[in-house]
This record gives structure tokens, sequence and C-alpha cells, in this order.
């Protein structure tokens, strides 16, 4: 009864801008889809709106084909933000909420409610031009959810926000998740997905790369962190002698090691003993996100590897 | 496509949304007030011509000193020189006649020399001859139009006056002349029209085609702007979940349609207006009255012109839905047009020269093509050159090719909205359009 993707293609041309990916997303988890741009992030989002029709493969929600499902299922909220500039905030909300099939009172009384829950009731009317970037961002995020969607798709939500104005959007996420939504969200920022995702997916030129539970996926790589601070000697020079075990990061807290899969880490607690260093500071954990993300798809933001439809300014 | 099962209520929603956004906005308002104020300025300049007309009037006195003048003299010297007056039109003089007795020589006189009056004319009997002199004062050049026009006159005047003399009754003399004129082949059934009638329906024909032409590319524009602005803003990405394609290329065509509509209805009523007002304003201003008149339109071309504009337009506007959907910005719109805009004024100008040949081969040919017959079936209609089943089959191959561009548009304008950027040629489009929903 999950959302399903099963082996979706699609090709623009010469691009082929996803291959094959299957994924499987619990009803009332927050997912998170990583990538480096043009990895197929916005694609894979058109294709389970029915936007895009895929060249194979197919997407289910509880069962049900998505070229089956009426559109107020899901809520989407584009990469590419974008209101009537002339027209005022409640009056486009409402305009949203009923094409989305919603009654106009009880559009406004939705909008009302959201506004005020963002903090911005007096903005309802004003002209959405006269609105900073970051509360237009509220206003569409609005847009998208409406008409109260069981299923929520939002690219890069989180971009352009400030600290205080991401927390709010944080918060309605929870809510939402709360209240039994499916929240599916693609982003650069590892710690928001750290923070707020269940399971993740990476995608790489159009394939899966890795999905799963968060926990599952920083453990899949087989590899460990081992962070080691002694007193008096923070080189610890000797860490780089040892085998399997490769130095990342050098810092005033504490030296980050990286341990090969099939070594074992508590060589590195050993070895220090055994060298009579007073240990300070002993942690072994999971690779973070990051580190797993640039194992799989390279250096973030490496290359603007664009497709064809997905949109580029001029 | 799922959109085909549920057009409306969203589209409904798209176009009374566009239809609001599009009638509030300043451009419409300052826009439609200044067409409006036009269009019902232009309706007066048959005022202002006449005032102007009016100013350049020659005046002339006449004294009679000769004894037993035809009664008719000034019929016949009126007829002369402004012509025979056509029955209910109140035509313009060119020439005003003040008739004076032989006493009134030296104030008349007096009056000339003052400049109230052109000239002066004097009409004497040679006392011998019995024959009428004239003698004409005036500063007028002597072989210049006017006196030419009033040499003509008295000639006429004259022999009238000999014939009478003679014995022949003037009514005899001015009974109207048999007068005929007939079509080359003499078996020809049909009449020959009048100038008259031929000029004010090829007139009627060429204003109405270019009231469709000029809503056409006036209000198709609109629609491919607007749904490059929404392009541009990028609120489609919004629309792009919340409607179909087709929904949103139906509300636009109807929602900017209807504005359009609404300004040419304002813009018309001026018109209407104007021609109402003429009669008044023109006993206001110059103290004449000049009806106006609204010859040759009959509820048969009237029924023709609503169908053949609104049909026509939708055909067009789809079009320009598809080909705005194809640009990110609102400045490349008129570019993106071109080939529509060529094609509608490649209709516009065959119905120019089709009017002149509206019984030839090829304009009844044009007149079945869809994206020409709003305008060569309409000419036909208006010059009364057509069969009740060429309209008919005119109006289902308009509609059956709506029905298809509706289809073509909803699938370019589905591949055409995810475009951005670059350029857009028919080749992408074409493959885009197979790729899309």
């Amino acid at each position: 009864m999950s959302l399903i993707v099963d082996s979706v293609s699609k090709r623009f041309g010469e691009i082929h801008a996803l291959e094959g990916i299957s994924l499987e997303i619990k009803p009332g988890e927050v997912f998170g889809l990583l990538g480096a741009n043009g990895a197929g992030k916005t694609t894979a989002m058109r294709i389970v709106l029915d936007i895009l029709r895929p060249d194979s493969g197919t997407i289910s929600w509880k069962g049900k084909l998505n070229t089956e499902l009426p559109r107020e299922t899901w809520g989407y909220l584009p990469e590419e933000r974008g209101l009537y500039a002339k027209m005022n905030v409640l009056d486009q909300l409402v305009f949203f909420g009923k094409l989305h099939g919603l009654r106009g009172k009880a559009a406004e009384r939705e909008t009302r409610d959201w506004l005020e829950r963002f903090r911005i009731p007096e903005y309802a009317d004003r002209r959405a031009e006269q609105l900073s970037k970051g509360n237009q961002q509220k206003i569409q995020f609005i847009a998208a959810i409406l008409h109260d969607p069981q299923v929520l798709l939002m690219d890069e939500p989180f971009t352009g926000l400030d600290p205080i104005n991401a927390a709010l959007l944080k918060e309605a996420f929870l809510e939402l998740k709360d209240r039994g939504k499916t929240i599916i969200f693609s982003t650069h920022q590892m710690e928001t997905v750290e923070e707020m995702c269940e399971s993740i997916a990476i995608l790489d030129r159009g394939r899966v790369v890795v999905c799963g539970p968060v926990r599952e996926v920083r453990r899949s790589s087989g590899r460990q962190v081992v962070r080691l601070a002694v007193e008096g000697d923070p080189e610890i020079a000797w860490l780089g002698t040892l085998d399997g075990i490769v130095v990342e990061r050098r810092g005033q807290d504490y030296t980050e090691v990286e341990v090969a899969p099939g070594h074992d880490p508590a060589v590195v607690l050993q070895t220090a003993l055994v060298r009579g260093c007073k240990v300070r500071h002993f942690e072994i954990a999971d690779p973070s996100l990051e580190e797993i993300f640039i194992e799989h798809v390279g250096q973030i933001d490496s290359s603007e590897r664009t497709l064809a439809p997905k949109t580029v300014h001029a | 496509m799922n959109g085909w099962r549920t057009l409306f209520p969203n589209a409904r929603y798209i176009a009374i949304r566009e239809y609001r956004s599009r009638a509030r906005s300043r451009s419409f308002v300052i826009g439609t007030l200044i067409l409006a104020v036009l269009a019902f300025a232009a309706t007066q300049t048959p005022i202002l011509i006449d005032a102007v007309a009016g100013g350049s009037k020659t005046k002339v006195e006449v004294v009679v000193r000769a004894a037993g003048l035809p009664s008719d003299a000034q019929t016949v010297l009126d007829q002369a020189l402004n012509g025979a007056p056509a029955p209910g039109s109140s035509q313009h003089k060119s020439f005003d006649f003040s008739w004076l007795t032989s006493d009134q020589l030296s104030p008349a006189q007096k009056v000339l020399e003052a400049g109230k009056f052109d000239a002066l004319l004097i009409v004497d009997r040679d006392a011998s001859s019995r024959d009428l002199v004239f003698t004409l004062r005036t500063d007028l050049p002597a072989d210049g139009r006017q006196a030419q026009l009033i040499a003509n006159a008295v000639t006429s005047l004259t022999i009238e006056d000999r014939l009478v003399r003679a014995g022949t009754s003037a009514a005899a003399i001015l009974a109207p002349t048999r007068w005929e004129v007939l079509p080359v082949n003499s078996s020809a059934a049909t009449p020959v029209n009048s100038l008259n009638q031929e000029i004010s329906s090829t007139l009627l024909s060429t204003g109405l085609i270019v009231l469709i032409f000029m809503a056409i590319i006036t209000y198709g524009v609109w629609v491919a702007m607007s749904v490059a602005e929404e392009k541009g803003s990028r609120v489609m990405e919004l629309m792009l979940n919340a409607t179909t394609p087709l929904q949103m290329l139906t509300g636009k065509v109807m929602g900017n349609g209807a504005a359009g509509l609404t300004q040419y209805g304002i813009v018309l009523g001026a018109v209407v207006a104007g021609l109402l007002a003429q009669g008044p304003i023109h006993k206001a201003a110059l103290g004449t009255d000049a009806g106006a008149q609204f010859g040759g339109l009959s509820p048969t071309v009237l029924v023709a012109f609503v169908v053949l504009f609104v049909l026509g337009f939708l055909l067009y506007s789809l079009l320009y839905a598809a080909l705005g959907s194809l640009v990110s910005r609102q400045e490349d719109v008129q570019s993106a047009t071109s080939p529509l805009m060529m094609l509608i004024m490649i209709g516009y100008f065959l119905s120019v020269f089709g009017l002149q040949a509206i019984d030839e081969t090829w304009v009844k040919v044009a007149s079945f093509v869809p994206f020409f017959s709003p305008y060569l079936m309409l000419a036909r209609v208006s010059m009364g050159h057509v069969q009740i089943w060429e309209f008919a089959l005119a109006i289902l191959l308009l509609i059956a090719s709506i029905a298809v561009a509706l289809f073509v548009a909803a699938r370019i304008y589905s591949a055409g909205v995810l475009l951005y950027g670059q350029r857009v040629g028919l080749r992408q489009v074409l493959r885009a359009a197979r790729m899309s929903r």
C-alpha cells in the first residue's frame, strides 16, 4: 500500500534522464531524494505527478496507477518558485484550492488558517509581487498543501529560506507527517535530511544508487569513522601508519579517520593505549550522509549535467 | 489524456481568473477607453468634413432686371449648379443663391464689395433680340471652375427662356429625360446593381472582415501572452499539478476571448452611439440635419458574422496558445507567433482581393479552407453570392478543424510548457509532443 515506483525509464532525445528507477515509499514516511543537479530528481517527481509520462515503468499509490488517481492526491511544490504577480495572496490561494476541488468557502478558511500558522495573516490582501522571496515561498507551499493532499512532493523546499522560515517550514512538515501525510522532498542539504528523513534514495545519472532507511544507508558502506583526540599531540601522526586506516581530517577538537571495511576500529584505541597516549575523546560512528553521498556520486554540485526539460534560466 | 473527461469546472475557474486579471489590468482599462473615444470621434468625421466644406460654398447674389423670366428660373439654376437632389439625402450644396429684385442692385453691390458674397449675377434682357443678358461681377477667376459652372447654368436658362418665348410649355421642357442602363448581355435576368448598392456592400464586407482580422490579431496575441507570462513567472509549475493542459488551454482561450469580446463590445457600442449621435451633433454644430446610414447590414449577414467571428477566433487563439507555450518570456511571443501572423495576413489579403472577384473559382475554393473561411465566406455572404449549403459546409469544416487544433494545441502545449530556455524549433516540439501525456 505504498507509493511504488516500478522500473521507470525516461529519455529526452539522446539523454537518459531516468534509467529504470524503482522506489518504495511507505505511507506516512518522510522520504529524502538526493542527487546532484541533473540526477533526475525533478523528472522523477514530474513522472510521479503524471505531468510527464515515462517511456516504460509504472507508478502506483495504494495499489492504484497514478494515471487513474485524481490530481488532488498530490501536493507539489515545484523547484522554480512562481506566483501570479499581480494577484493578491488570498485570491490566488483560493484559486489553487478550487482547482484542486475545494469549495470557495473552504479554500478561504484553509488559506487564512495557514497564513496564520505561518505568521503572515496580514499578507492575505497583498499582491504577490509585494512579498519577499521567502514569504512568496511560504505562499507557494500553502498552494501545494491547501487541498490536504495525501502525498506531498517538494522540490528543494528549504533552499532560499532564512533559518527562522526554514524552521517554520520544518514544523509544518512535521505537522503534516503527524496528520499521516507522506512527504517526499529533494534537497542538497544533508543536515536537513539527517534531521527529518526516515528513508532516502540517492540518484545519480538517472539511477538509484542507494535506497533505504537513513541508518541502514549510513551503515551500508561497511566503512566506519573513528574520531580520536589525545592529550598533547594534536597531529597524532602515527595514525597514518595503521593498516586500513585513512586520515580524513585533522582538527583542533579531534582527528577523524576512516576505517576500511573488514578492519576493526578498536585497533585505533588499542594502539593509542599501547603508545601510552592519554585519550581524551574516542568515538566510533557511521559515515555521515555527506560522505555516503560523495562516495556514490562524487562531489556535491560537481557538474551541471542539466537535462533537456529540466528548468534552466535562459 | 485525462483532461478530456474533466474539462470543467477547472477550465471555468481558469477562464474567470484570466478574464478578471485581464479586465482589471490598467492597460485594458486605458486601452478600452482610448479606443472607445477614438471610435466615437471617428464616427463624427463626416461632420468635420461638412464643417470644413461648408466654408468653401460659393455665395451668389442674383439681381433680376429682365422682365418675363421663366417662373422656374430659380429651380433651373439651382439644379444646374447643385445637381438634382437624390431622394432623402441632405446633400451638400456648393452654390448658394440669394435672389433680389432690380431696385436692390446698389445694396447688393455694397454687400459684394464688403466680401460677404463671392459673386453678383445681373440678369438683363436685350431690347432688340429679346435674349437674356448675364453679367457676373466677381473676383473669382473668369476661367475658373465656379465661373464655368455658372456659365453653363445660365446657358440652360437662356435656352429655356428662348423655348418658352417660342411657345413650348415650361413643363414639357423640364420633363425628366428617359434614361436606362442595361447589362451588356441583354438576356441577363438580374438587374444591374446600382453603384451605391455595390459600393456599400463592398464597404460593409471590408468593414466586417477588418473587424474579424483585428480581433484575431489583437486578442489571439493576448492568449499567447498570457501563456508565456504564466510560464515566465513559473506559476506554470504549480498549475501543471493543479490542472491538465487541456483545462488550461480551454480556460485561457475562453477567458481572454471573453475579455477581448468585452473590449470589442465597448468599442462597437461607442461606434453605434457615435452613428446615432451623428444627426443631433450635426444639427447642433452646423444647423443642418444629416441622418446616419446603416445600409446593407441584414440579419443574415449579422448571424454569419457572429458565427464566423467566434469560430475563427477559437481556431486561431488555440494556435496562439500553443505557440505561446513554446517561449519562456513575453518578449519572445511576437517572433514565435509570426508564422501565425503570416497565415492571418494571407487570409486577410485573399479576402481583400477576393471582394473584387467574388465569383471567381479560387475565391469559392478558398472560402471553404478553415483558416481563410472566416474572412472569405463572410465576404461571400455579405456580397450575397452564396448558397446556404456552402455556408453550412464551411462552418462544419471550421468546427472540425477547431477540434483538430484543440487536440494538436493541447499536445504542443503540454510539451511546450516544460521547455525552458532554448529557442524551440518545430522538430523539438513534435518530439516533445510525442512524449507528453
